[in-house]
């Protein structure tokens, strides 16, 4: 439940010092392309909130979202942010089960009324009365628009709870919809991916705490902070794309080369995330850092959207004369990325 | 991720040169001259995260020469190391942070006289000031323990 220690309080008595929280903020208003002079002023606001109280609710989803978010390596400073929050209910990672874990959820919901946030994973099903999904008899649909009556905020989390994912792929036997689909008198925040990057979500959070503001988002409600570039943008391979220089098969002289992935279906170039910057597994990798394709699961309806393997159509993006464009481009592309990638903190900043 | 270093891996053949470098370090180093000046100027710091650009290792060992280093380093222990380094440009400080998997997580030039990060904070001093004080009221109460037997 919530507490009235401060953050700075909460961390102080886990013995986790003031400078380690700095650094969190630091990596936090890197990862969200806040100028680092923010990191300071991040931490003092961070270090004053009060816990936040949080209830989770999974629908139709495969539990990959909470894996992604609990399964890094700890301790990391992106857990810290469970420090920032009081989890009052998600019924895989907590300890009460049954009636018990259902009167948590509404003692929090009573206590925190109006003010809680409310995450939502996995989409909702509607057909047949909602009937395929449902949570201690109650269907999936019903409890989220019991919850989201006192929320304050909604983060849709996982490219299911955002766009209807994998559910909602063809048939669609569920009928699943996304959340935004049935709540439209609450701000709603996607954080799409399949699954999400864990520091996107916390990321999210941490704004939320330190600003008291929802992120700007784009047109699919997402944080243009972390969805604002392409895949394609901020790939490391980018240049053998500007080069002209594709692998024209797995294992090929040009995957070994590390070429781009553009003709073997990667659909970095009309996907929206923040995997090429803050990469993988505690920054390790990311699928095209690994030798495959980007499958753009982050984007709405990717599962509908034609072979992994086959590369993008004309009609979808670009064109033959566009890559050959590409490649002329190419010597600007090292210094274009670097203004572009300033502009747009100074835009987030309010800098100069 | 440092286990990851350890996976023994046996490479076949050389492989072919790839790019190394964007050409990134120089623009950047023009930019670093423009916050510097703006330093002097008018007393405020700023940063450039390295992580946000696309930079190759090419690029980051081009950056790293043209500053070289300075006399100046420290490593803070939080939660995973941060190393503090400043360049031979004075008012140039090179800070990368490491989770504790030894893995770069943030990495900045600051442009400062001194990193936030190696500061003091008064709320930690105010901490430190009653912790002396709790010390020294112990050591006095046992010293005049000591004295009456």
């Amino acid at each position: 439940m919530s507490d009235d220690k401060t953050l700075a309080e909460t961390l102080a008595r886990q013995g986790v010092s003031r400078r380690t929280f700095l650094k969190f903020c630091a990596t936090m208003a890197s990862l969200m392309a806040m100028p680092p002079s923010m990191a300071a002023e991040m931490a003092e606001k961070l270090a004053r909130v009060r816990r936040q109280s949080v209830i989770w609710l999974s629908f139709q989803e495969c539990t990959g979202c909470t894996e992604s978010l609990t399964r890094s390596h700890s301790p990391t400073l992106e857990n810290l942010i469970f420090n920032a929050i009081s989890l009052d209910y998600h019924h895989t990672l907590m300890a009460a089960s049954g009636t018990a874990a259902e009167a948590a959820r509404e003692t929090a919901m009573k206590e925190n009324y109006g003010k809680y946030l409310m995450v939502v994973d996995g989409s909702v099903s509607t057909k047949d009365s909602g009937v395929y999904s449902t949570i201690a008899g109650v269907t999936n649909h019903d409890m989220l628009v019991d919850v989201a009556k006192g929320a304050a905020a909604i983060i849709s989390v996982g490219t299911c709870a955002a766009f209807g994912g994998i559910p909602k792929a063809n048939p669609n036997p569920t009928g699943a919809v996304p959340v935004s689909d049935i709540i439209k008198d609450k701000p709603i925040i996607n954080v799409s991916g399949c699954p999400p990057i864990p520091v996107v979500i916390t990321g999210v959070v941490a704004q939320i705490l330190t600003l008291g503001t929802i992120p700007e988002l784009d047109q699919h409600g997402r944080p243009k902070v972390f969805f604002g570039d392409t895949i394609h943008d901020r790939c490391y391979r980018r240049p053998f794309y500007d080069q002209g220089k594709f692998a024209k098969s797995f294992d090929d002289e040009g995957a070994r080369n590390g070429w781009c992935l553009y003709e073997l279906g990667c659909k970095g170039p009309t996907t929206y995330n923040a995997c090429a910057t803050t990469k993988w597994d505690g920054g390790v990798s990311f699928p095209i850092e690994s030798g495959h394709p980007c499958l753009g699961c982050s984007q709405p309806d990717f599962w509908d959207a034609g072979s992994f393997y086959a590369p993008l159509s004309t009609g979808e993006w670009g064109s033959g004369t566009v890559l050959a464009a590409g490649v002329a481009a190419g010597a600007a592309i090292g210094v274009g990325a670097a203004l572009a990638a300033r502009k747009r903190q100074d835009t987030i900043g309010g800098g100069k | 991720m440092n286990q990851i270093k350890g996976i023994p891996i046996a490479v076949d053949g050389a492989f072919p040169e790839v790019a190394q470098s964007h050409g990134n370090a120089t623009p950047l180093l023009h930019e670093i001259e423009v916050l510097l000046s703006d330093l002097l100027a008018t007393g405020k710091s700023a940063s450039i995260d390295l992580r946000s650009l696309p930079m190759l290792p090419g690029d980051y060992e081009g950056l790293r020469e043209a500053l070289g280093d300075g006399e100046v380093s420290a490593t803070v222990d939080a939660m995973g190391p941060t190393q503090v380094r400043e360049t031979a440009v004075h008012g140039v400080w090179w800070v990368t942070h490491y989770n504790s998997d030894d893995t770069v997580i943030a990495e900045f030039i600051e442009v400062t006289y001194m990193p936030e990060i190696l500061r003091t904070h008064p709320a930690d001093a105010r901490e430190g000031l009653d912790s002396l004080r709790t010390r020294l009221t112990q050591s006095t109460e046992t010293d005049k323990g000591d004295a009456d037997v």
